[in-house]
């Protein structure tokens, strides 16, 4: 088995002491860290494409995230240090006050890290202030915000009204999720997009860094 | 029961069960509301009271109360010829790798609500969308510890590329084996999928066991309108589809989200 297919293995199978195995090694033998993490990437874009086509379920996909952070816990050092920029952004996420569901938060902000982004779980039940502060604090790129259920959605307004009043709105991409989030109501509060499942959530956060 | 809270007043935030005791008059209305439409039994308003899920909502201290009470509300006009079924509904926690609760967390938290809900008066349990088999079956066996009453239990469905399952992956051929053996009286399906579609799932359910069957589909899949929530499935839609359900070999129907009373009132018509 090549390196890269055995990255992929460990990703896959959700092997956290073998991702673990798999980044040491490339530190310690000096191999290259970039193809390292490209091999480790693609195997959790699989993932999230089996995932996507009901092949995998939230358990295997939660522990090939798992893994693959393991990995990147361990490549961080390296990168810090070298001029590799593999860093794709600062995001708060949580789910909005009055929803305790984090689910799906929690898988989103886990795949988040998996690739790459600086993740601040707030968690659930979170108020919008906290949001905010928090964002500002870390000068974040991206605030996510989950609601699952019908009346907290209107939250999620609430925090892009808010971001409007203190005149701070283009600061940050505000992506929101959620079984009952549509399209329409992405438009109707302004956001910047929403994903229909924490893979399509990860594609969406790179798009709207790039534009 | 959730639907029509919500349409009452029900703040985000506040855990459904504390109006058992804040607003009972409005908890009883709505039973009795579906007792007049031709409901056989009525569910306490206890889906989220386990000490689990009332924790998560910081009304941890409360479950006894909040479960008793339920139950002496559906009591209180209760027709003799109909029954109180006691809601169990998920803990809100999940297994490692996606959580960090355990089995025996969960066997606890359901034999804490269903000792409650037995000793209040309930006639049968019933534990519903439920998304891992795992907790499901926990739920059954603690029910099954503290009483000798029926036990309903069904599961929530995705409806994938490959057939049926839950988000963790359980099959319905796990689900119906899993809760058989675990000591569920009934076996079913409600939540997340509409009622045309739980059509095909009932039909598989029914390959699968000898035990009465269950089906509580919602009205479809929500959407939005000018900031209210609306399902898109009418009450005549949704009668149809059970009809269908009950050819496929359902024996216990009703509806989940987006459903009321006339919904009911149009099932009854059909039968």
């Amino acid at each position: 088995m090549s390196f890269s297919e055995e990255c992929k293995s460990a990703i896959l199978s959700g092997d956290i002491s073998l991702a673990e195995e798999l980044a040491h090694k490339v530190i310690h033998e000096k191999l290259d860290v970039n193809e390292a993490i490209d091999a480790f990437s693609l195997a959790i874009r699989e993932a999230g494409d089996l995932f996507e086509e009901g092949e995998f379920f939230l358990p295997e996909l939660m522990r090939s995230a798992e893994a693959m952070k393991a990995a990147m816990v361990i490549f961080q050092p390296v990168l810090e240090e070298g001029k590799e920029d593999r860093f794709r952004g600062k995001v708060v996420i949580g789910t909005i006050e009055g929803d305790i569901h984090d689910i799906g938060k929690t898988l989103v902000a886990s795949m988040l890290t998996a690739e790459g982004f600086d993740v601040h779980d707030l968690g659930a039940d979170v108020p919008v202030k906290t949001f905010i502060e928090k964002a500002i604090e870390i000068d974040a790129n991206i605030i996510c915000i989950s609601a699952l259920l019908t009346t907290t959605m209107v939250g999620q307004k609430k925090l892009i009204d808010q971001l409007k009043e203190k005149n701070i709105r283009d600061k940050f991409k505000v992506l929101i999720g959620g079984a009952p989030i549509s399209k329409k109501w992405v438009e109707e509060i302004g956001a910047d997009g929403s994903a229909e499942n924490a893979v399509s959530a990860v594609k969406l956060a790179k798009k709207v860094l790039e534009d | 029961m959730g639907s029509l809270l919500i349409n009452q007043g029900l703040e985000p935030g506040i855990p459904p069960e504390y109006w058992n005791v804040s607003h009972p008059e409005n908890i009883q209305k709505i039973h009795l509301d579906y007792f007049n439409a031709g409901s056989d039994a009525v569910l306490t308003n206890t889906f989220g009271g386990s000490g689990m899920k009332l924790s998560a909502h910081k009304h941890g201290n409360s479950v006894e109360k909040y479960n008793q009470k339920a139950v002496e509300l559906v009591k209180e006009i209760c027709p003799d010829d109909r029954y109180i079924a006691g809601d169990i509904g998920p803990s809100g926690a999940f297994l490692p790798p996606v959580g960090n609760v355990t089995i025996d967390d969960f066997y606890e938290n359901f034999l804490e609500q269903a000792g409650f809900l037995a000793a209040a008066g309930v006639d049968f349990f019933f534990i519903e969308t439920m998304v891992d088999l795992k907790e499901a079956e926990a739920a059954v066996k603690a029910a099954k510890n503290v009483s000798n009453i029926p036990i309903f239990a069904s599961i929530t469905y995705q409806k994938t590329k490959r057939g049926f399952f839950t988000i963790m992956g359980n099959s319905v051929i796990d689900c119906v084996k899993t809760l058989e053996k675990a000591g569920a009286d009934v076996i079913g399906a409600n939540c997340t999928i509409g009622s045309d579609e739980m059509i095909d799932l009932i039909s598989l359910i029914s390959n699968e066991t000898n035990l009465p069957i269950s089906a509580k589909p919602n009205a479809g899949k929500p959407q939005l309108h000018e900031g209210k929530t609306v399902y898109p499935t009418s009450a005549e839609e949704f009668s149809v589809d059970l009809h269908q359900m009950v050819k496929g070999g359902a024996r216990v129907i009703g509806g989940c989200c987006g459903t009321s009373p006339e919904f009911i009132v149009r099932i009854k018509e059909k039968l």
